[in-house]
């Protein structure tokens, strides 16, 4: 699940009274923006920076005057002079009532609370923080299950609220729309095309859908046995291509076992992975993994050495062959890992050192 | 994401010809559209004629139910026949009722009646289809502003339920600056115990299209669609009739009609544009509303059949003519009546008439009457301590309940409170959309509720029933989760000895 930005003011302002206080907006801001601005505690599920509010999830009803009925504060827009609640006693009531509600439908653990597995579940904090209302019995949904053999991505429908925020996501953000809402009434649930495996429809395993899932329905497969409250979180780079994608890498004992990104708006990604980099963590510690240069000797066989050697013995073949059959007779093909500043240094290579201009980068036809 | 170009309003006519949630079909549907094969797939899992096409479909609304539909049910199951149980098909008149593969009446009860012949009424149903477009061109004779004067002081109230001024919407679609405007029919009559609007358009299809044409013209729209209902083959073909002979008044106007596909919510006016647009039927979040932001985002005027029907008297004998006709409010009113009652029909009565004498012209009661609807499910229950209440919508609204659709339900003592209250709970369980937490949960809930209650005995099953409905009349996003604990909380409220459980 992602954090929401707080919006900074940016043009002229208006004004409305929020929980008895004077606050500024802008034209066209909701009342969430709103409320994050002051530090309100305005707790939803189905708003995301990225997508277009839903209004589905109703967590974020707050009382506005002159409205009939509790509005959602993430769709609803300001206007100057509304006078807004997000904690009065018909709020509350509301909160405590539908988190009741959501309770009944919803895999618990043995605490009665909303269950985590691996990742948070932000149901489980809104309980937690805002209380409930009475004890609901189970509604024992009627949802369809898929079977699912993919390597990555996990959903239970057991734990989803559906929030719809992983078919916008794939829809809005992505352009993949691999999956839907499907069915009705209480039967609804998130589905591919024909309940087909996720292979075998346009989704890309960018893992999207597990980044915006506020409640842990959607899950890393492989990391499915960790705790993500006992992980240690290192930022790095991601190595696959020269985007530069900011990444989190969870670790637990010294072993990545999950890779996410910084929040929305802080980093080139925004808040986005693909596959390889979200998914593709095996190689680091992998035991075939190179970690040291080798050279083939004459045994035909291949050899530790120092990598002052192996530039050495680079350099003298390259020299060798340019000598025999002519500069023309080198290439120089630079890998789409590379950033633009290695590109630009192979070409330099290329053309500077060697004199040619057979130089290509394996991403550029 | 759908391509640029995309056919959306073609698929759900696409999915029905290619047989609907069969595999494989969604692909070659969104080949042949542009939208995404997962889209197409949450679409046609929403409509449950498209999910299951080819059955045969035995009516389970609360008239059926009384009616006996059981024993429909019993005779398919004894010969191994394929069929679905559904909500309510709309035939509460005729009761009980089953329709076949093709969606035809195959069984139902005696027909229904209507109103006798009478020039006087601005609908008229028992009256000759007059299809002179004399009101329409009268229409033309008028200055707008003139014409609004006379919807305004006519009083006429939407008929599909909410009860809004007419004139309101209409005057706001007109000033809206966007060159395209729509509007759009609200044929999609689902609400079990209503029928006034199948009957119109099976009688007086020609009234419909007048009024729609007036509207078009009015508002500066050129393109219009009639959303029917899909188990009404023939208000369909009586439409179709009726376009074709109409078509040489009709110059300039494009009025298409698209077909249900099997969802109630669909009669909720924004999941309707939703339902048109080609998508799941979920209900907008209102602002913005459709009179600014409708089909296809363009300002939209949506009226109910019976509201526009009303239009073509109103232009040709005045808006006080109209307004005098009502006893405490404006106009005349279709009422559905069925249950137990002596002719259920559709009877055209001034509005605010009481159930005594809607009763009484439909041939009296059946038995002895102990409790009724007066606007369909989402009305809830009331005793007969309310048969001389007027059926209106500002009283009815009052006393906890609503004129709706004016859709009658009679039960007499027969029937047991709980058992009632059960068909109606089965009915909004298997309606909600799905889309918001208090509905999609709630209406599961409520149902749960009284079938525990019906089981045990045990009131405890029922101590819940008021905070879900608070939350849910709160917290929903349409008005389908906010009415439908009424059954269950009216009955409860009114009929308090027959939940004294242990």
């Amino acid at each position: 699940m992602s954090d929401l930005t707080v919006p900074i003011l940016t043009g002229p302002t208006l004004t409305l009274t929020l929980d008895g206080e004077q606050v500024h907006a802008q034209d066209g801001e909701t009342l969430l923006d709103v409320c994050r601005r002051a530090g309100k505690d305005v707790p939803t599920l189905c708003a995301e920076d990225r997508v277009d509010p839903m209004g589905s999830c109703r967590m974020c009803l707050v009382e506005v005057e002159g409205q009939r009925r509790l509005q959602p504060s993430c769709a609803f827009k300001v206007q100057a002079g509304q006078v807004v609640q997000t904690d009065s006693d018909k709020v509350q009531r509301h909160r405590q009532l539908l988190l009741s509600m959501y309770l009944a439908d919803h895999e618990l653990d043995e605490d009665d609370l909303p269950r985590e597995r691996g990742t948070g579940n932000l149901l489980r904090q809104h309980v937690l923080n805002h209380g409930t209302g009475p004890d609901l019995p189970p509604i024992n949904a009627p949802r369809e299950y898929r079977m699912e053999n993919n390597p990555y991505i996990h959903f239970d429908p057991g734990a989803c609220v559906l929030c719809n925020l992983c078919v916008r996501y794939c829809d809005e953000v992505e352009a993949v729309s691999a999956i839907t809402l499907a069915g009705r009434g209480a039967k609804t649930t998130i589905a591919t095309a024909d309940q087909k495996g996720l292979l075998d429809t346009t989704c890309e395993m960018c893992g999207g859908c597990i980044a915006v899932c506020p409640t842990g329905a959607m899950t890393e497969k492989p990391s499915l046995a960790s705790n993500f409250q006992e992980e240690k979180v290192v930022r790095s780079t991601c190595n696959f291509c020269g985007v530069g994608c900011q990444v989190n890498l969870h670790t637990q004992d010294n072993k990545i076992v999950r890779v996410t990104s910084p929040p929305p708006g802080e980093t080139v990604n925004d808040g986005n992975l693909c596959v390889k980099g979200r998914f593709s963590m095996e190689f680091v510690q992998h035991q075939d993994r190179l970690t040291e240069p080798l050279i083939r000797g004459k045994d035909g066989g291949l050899h530790p050495t120092s990598w002052e050697n192996a530039l050495k013995v680079a350099a003298e073949g390259l020299m060798a062959v340019r000598q025999k059959h002519g500069t023309d007779s080198l290439g120089f093909i630079s890998s789409s890992r590379c950033t633009g500043e290695e590109n630009y240094l192979l070409q330099k290579l290329s053309r500077a050192a060697f004199g040619t201009n057979n130089c290509h980068q394996c991403a550029a036809t | 994401m759908q391509k640029h170009n995309a056919n959306r309003p073609a698929v759900m006519d696409l999915l029905e010809h290619h047989g609907g949630l069969a595999p494989g079909v969604s692909a070659k549907v969104s080949e042949e559209t542009g939208v995404p094969e997962a889209d197409i797939y949450g679409v046609v899992s929403f409509y449950t004629l498209l999910a299951k096409p080819g059955v045969a479909r035995v009516c389970q609304g609360i008239s059926c139910a009384m009616a006996g539909c059981d024993a429909l049910a019993d005779a398919l199951d004894a010969r191994g026949e394929p069929y679905e149980k559904v909500s309510c098909l709309g035939y509460c008149d005729q009761a009980p009722v089953q329709i076949d593969r093709e969606l035809e009446l195959t069984k139902f009860g005696p027909v229904g009646s209507v109103t006798p012949d009478d020039p006087d009424l601005p609908i008229n149903l028992a009256g000759h289809d007059d299809a002179s477009y004399n009101a329409l061109a009268a229409f033309e004779e008028m200055e707008p502003d003139a014409f609004l004067d006379q919807l305004q002081s006519s009083g006429l109230q939407g008929r599909g339920g909410a009860g809004f001024p007419a004139w309101i919407k209409w005057k706001a679609v007109r000033n809206e600056a966007a060159g395209i405007r729509y509007v759009v029919v609200n044929a999609d009559e689902g609400e079990p115990g209503t029928f006034k609007d199948r009957e119109t358009m099976l009688r007086r299809p020609h009234r419909l299209i007048e009024g729609l044409a007036i509207a078009c013209r009015y508002v500066g729209a050129t393109t219009a669609y009639i959303y029917l209902r899909g188990e009404f083959p023939a208000p369909r073909r009586a439409l179709e009739v009726a376009l074709a002979q109409a078509r040489p008044h009709l110059t300039g106007l494009d009025i298409r009609l698209t077909m249900g596909h099997g969802a109630y919510i669909c009669g909720e006016e924004t999941a309707l544009l939703e339902a048109i647009e080609g998508k799941r039927g979920m209900p907008r979040l209102k602002p913005p509303y459709p009179t600014q932001v409708g089909l296809f985002g363009e300002p939209t005027l949506i009226n109910n059949v019976e509201t526009l029907a009303c239009v073509p008297e109103i232009v040709l004998r005045g808006g006080d003519w109209f307004k005098n006709l009502g006893k405490t409010e404006p106009g005349s009113k279709l009422y559905c009546i069925s249950g137990h009652i002596q002719s259920p029909g559709v009877y055209e009565l001034p509005l605010g008439a009481t159930l005594n004498a809607l009763v009484q012209a439909a041939g009296g009661y059946v038995g002895t009457p102990k409790a009724f609807s007066p606007g369909g499910a989402s009305s809830g229950f009331l005793p007969m301590d309310y048969a001389e209440t007027p059926l209106d919508f500002k009283g009815l609204a009052k006393v906890g309940s609503m004129l709706g659709s004016a859709g009658v339900v009679v039960l007499n003592d027969t029937v047991d409170m709980a058992q009632a209250v059960r068909w109606q709970q089965i009915f909004f369980e298997d309606e909600s959309c799905g889309q918001c937490a208090p509905c999609r949960i709630g209406c599961r809930m409520q149902r749960q509720a009284i079938d525990a209650f019906i089981e045990t005995g045990k009131v405890a099953s029922l101590e819940h029933t008021e905070d879900l409905h608070w939350e849910m009349e709160e917290g929903s996003i349409c008005g389908l989760g906010m009415v439908a604990s009424l059954p269950l909380l009216t009955a409860q409220k009114h009929f308090p000895t027959e939940f004294e459980g242990s």
